[in-house]
């Protein structure tokens, strides 16, 4: 008797428990979700219904007739000419980034794994140097650099370039070079393979996955880059990312909050797609970083 | 790049073994001109778009340089020193930046190693909640200032609205000096927390079981578990994501400029932003290069400090 009210207690108690915990999940959820929600639904929605259906539950549900959905996305590409050209703008400069990132920074973590030339620990040392020490440069002098340099007046060129050189990818590449094992590139240097040939032949098809993760880690930076395309595109319109147009949009008066909305989630598209696809690169990456 | 290769192959036999010596150390040739020229491009941008700026700008900050005549630029030694320990709003900049590195890392740490731990136990769901608490990482920093710059409007804002559902005061948000900086800490949190969750995830995986079922046998409630072997566990992580979170909140400025321009009354002006606004917007570039330098010493010191505390100081 006493031993099954015993046992009882101890499942209502654990019961109570679980359904506090999930309880606590939800709230959770609903924090981290509820605005994502609320965006995607009312870009669905025209302004006068996002504002009418604002003071109930109803502004989380989409409400409009399915056939209405899209109007918001098509009075976007209409109103706002240079949205889609954004969006282009935005891709190439994320494939040209990514294409610069990749070759520089992989053959300079090459060159420091695997050749020793004279100021190659002095390098490493300032590479370490620069990791580990926070510096607030801004952009001010990267600035003050390309106006010096005459770059500004290519706004494209000006943002593009300073982007391709990272000495944290280029510690990256290394670190992972270094477990590769020697012998693989000896039979090809015996082969009579120079040493570019060496590196594309052999090294990248054994590296795929520093590739991997440098490239998605670079297109996500590149995607998502605000202050410096602020800066190089002021005025240029039909050259900025789509980061900076976004703000256009926000900002025209009078705001037409459901365009906004609309493009605030087609702007999001593209890299949730991105982290869909490429989430095992990403874990792993992440995880790179934190176990150095 | 093809003249490299081109350059360096059909030596290649004879050079091989060929030395030369430089500081009393001895290079292979072939070593060197291979590996130089593979660095080399990395080297030029790294030199003109890292180094250079930092150097600048540690030159900079003893002169009085301006944007349009920096032909024209006089030596001014410790002048911009002494102006900026005047300026009232640059304090008021520094202690922006302060409150919010103080509430968000706080905050953001505890929020992602709080959801990793809930993420590393057997929940059904398990990976619908992984995504959920992933899906603010998504938006960019630009789409999460804009989304809740629109939730929080003091006007016609969602929040004010679910506010008034409640029976809840109407709140000013963002135009209300107490209130905007706390916003951004709290969006630069919700933002953030979701990204830090997946690196305590895989360290917490990667801790053996056996050391749990050890503890397990010996007694130890759950709060020990997670003091005495979890959190050393994990040292290094921890370590690595207070230090990048640090430096990342040291240096806000994309939610301010988009959500309050730094206002109201400079309440959420920050330092990186203030660097900015004088360099770019008043073009006062030596100034700005000065709070810079200035700045860069209270990073420097605070993240090498916390490196030192961990006990480890390559973390990486």
């Amino acid at each position: 008797m006493n031993k099954t009210i015993k046992k009882r207690k101890y499942t209502a108690g654990k019961i109570t428990y679980k359904i506090l915990f999930y309880l606590l999940l939800f709230v959770l959820c609903v924090i981290f979700l509820f605005p994502v929600w609320w965006m995607i639904v009312n870009s669905f929605k025209s302004q006068s219904l996002i504002y009418s259906d604002m003071g109930g539950f109803r502004t989380f549900l989409p409400t409009a007739p399915i056939g209405e959905w899209f109007i918001s996305y098509r009075l976007l590409f209409v109103t706002f000419k240079e949205f889609g050209r954004s969006i282009l703008n935005s891709v190439t400069y994320a494939a040209l980034t990514i294409s610069g990132v990749l070759i520089i920074n992989s053959l300079a973590g090459y060159a420091l794994s695997r050749f020793v030339f004279p100021g190659h620990k002095l390098i490493v040392s300032i590479i370490i140097l620069i990791l580990i020490v926070p510096v607030e440069t801004s952009i001010v002098p990267q600035y003050v650099i390309l106006f010096r340099l005459g770059l500004l007046k290519v706004p494209v060129l000006a943002y593009l370039i300073p982007g391709f050189v990272s000495p944290f990818y280029i510690f990256m590449f290394r670190s992972f070079f270094l477990g590769i094992p020697r012998e693989l590139e000896e039979a090809a240097y015996i082969d009579g393979c120079g040493g570019l040939r060496t590196f594309f032949r052999i090294i990248v098809p054994c590296s795929l996955p520093v590739f991997a993760t440098v490239g998605i880690f670079t297109f996500m930076g590149s995607w998502n880059e605000y202050i410096f395309a602020q800066l190089m595109f002021a005025g240029h319109q039909s050259m900025m990312p789509l980061q900076t147009y976004l703000q256009i949009i926000n900002k025209y008066q009078p705001q037409d909050l459901s365009l906004v909305l609309a493009s605030l989630t087609f702007s999001t598209i593209p890299i949730a797609i991105v982290y869909v696809l490429f989430q095992r690169w990403i874990v792993e990456g992440v995880a790179f970083g934190g176990l150095k | 790049m093809e003249s490299n290769g081109k350059a360096v192959s059909p030596k290649k036999k004879k050079v091989r073994r060929a030395h030369f010596k430089l500081f009393g150390k001895s290079y292979g040739v072939n070593d060197t001109v291979v590996g130089v020229s593979f660095f080399l491009p990395a080297l030029i941008l790294g030199s003109i778009f890292v180094i250079a700026p930092m150097l600048i700008s540690l030159g900079y900050a003893f002169t009085d340089a301006k944007l349009l005549s920096l032909n024209n630029v006089h030596w001014a030694g410790f002048r911009q020193f002494a102006l900026l320990f005047k300026d009232k709003i640059m304090w008021k900049a520094f202690g922006n930046s302060m409150e919010f590195v103080v509430k968000v890392v706080p905050l953001q740490l505890c929020a992602s190693l709080g959801l990793a731990l809930i993420l590393n136990t057997k929940i059904r769901g398990n990976t619908f909640f992984r995504w959920a608490f992933f899906v603010p990482v998504m938006l960019s920093l630009a789409v999460t200032s804009m989304l809740w710059m629109n939730l929080f409007n003091e006007q016609d804002g969602l929040i004010n609205s679910i506010f008034e559902f409640f029976g809840l005061q109407r709140q000013k948000f963002l135009k209300d000096p107490d209130q905007a900086l706390d916003i951004i800490v709290f969006i630069s949190a919700w933002q953030g927390a979701g990204y830090q969750m997946l690196i305590f995830l895989s360290a917490l995986k990667n801790i053996p079981r056996d050391i749990y079922e050890a503890a397990d046998l010996d007694g130890a409630n759950k709060l020990q578990v997670f003091w005495h072997i979890t959190l050393p566990s994990i040292k290094e992580t921890f370590s690595f994501v207070l230090v990048t979170m640090l430096i990342g909140a040291f240096r806000l400025i994309t939610q301010p400029m988009i959500m309050t321009q730094g206002g109201p009354i400079n309440s959420t002006i920050t330092m990186s932003y203030y660097i900015y606004k004088q360099g770019v917007d008043f073009r006062d570039v030596g100034y700005s290069s000065a709070i810079a330098f200035f700045y860069t010493i209270v990073m420097a010191t605070v993240a090498l400090t916390i490196r030192r505390l961990f006990g480890k100081d390559n973390t990486l």
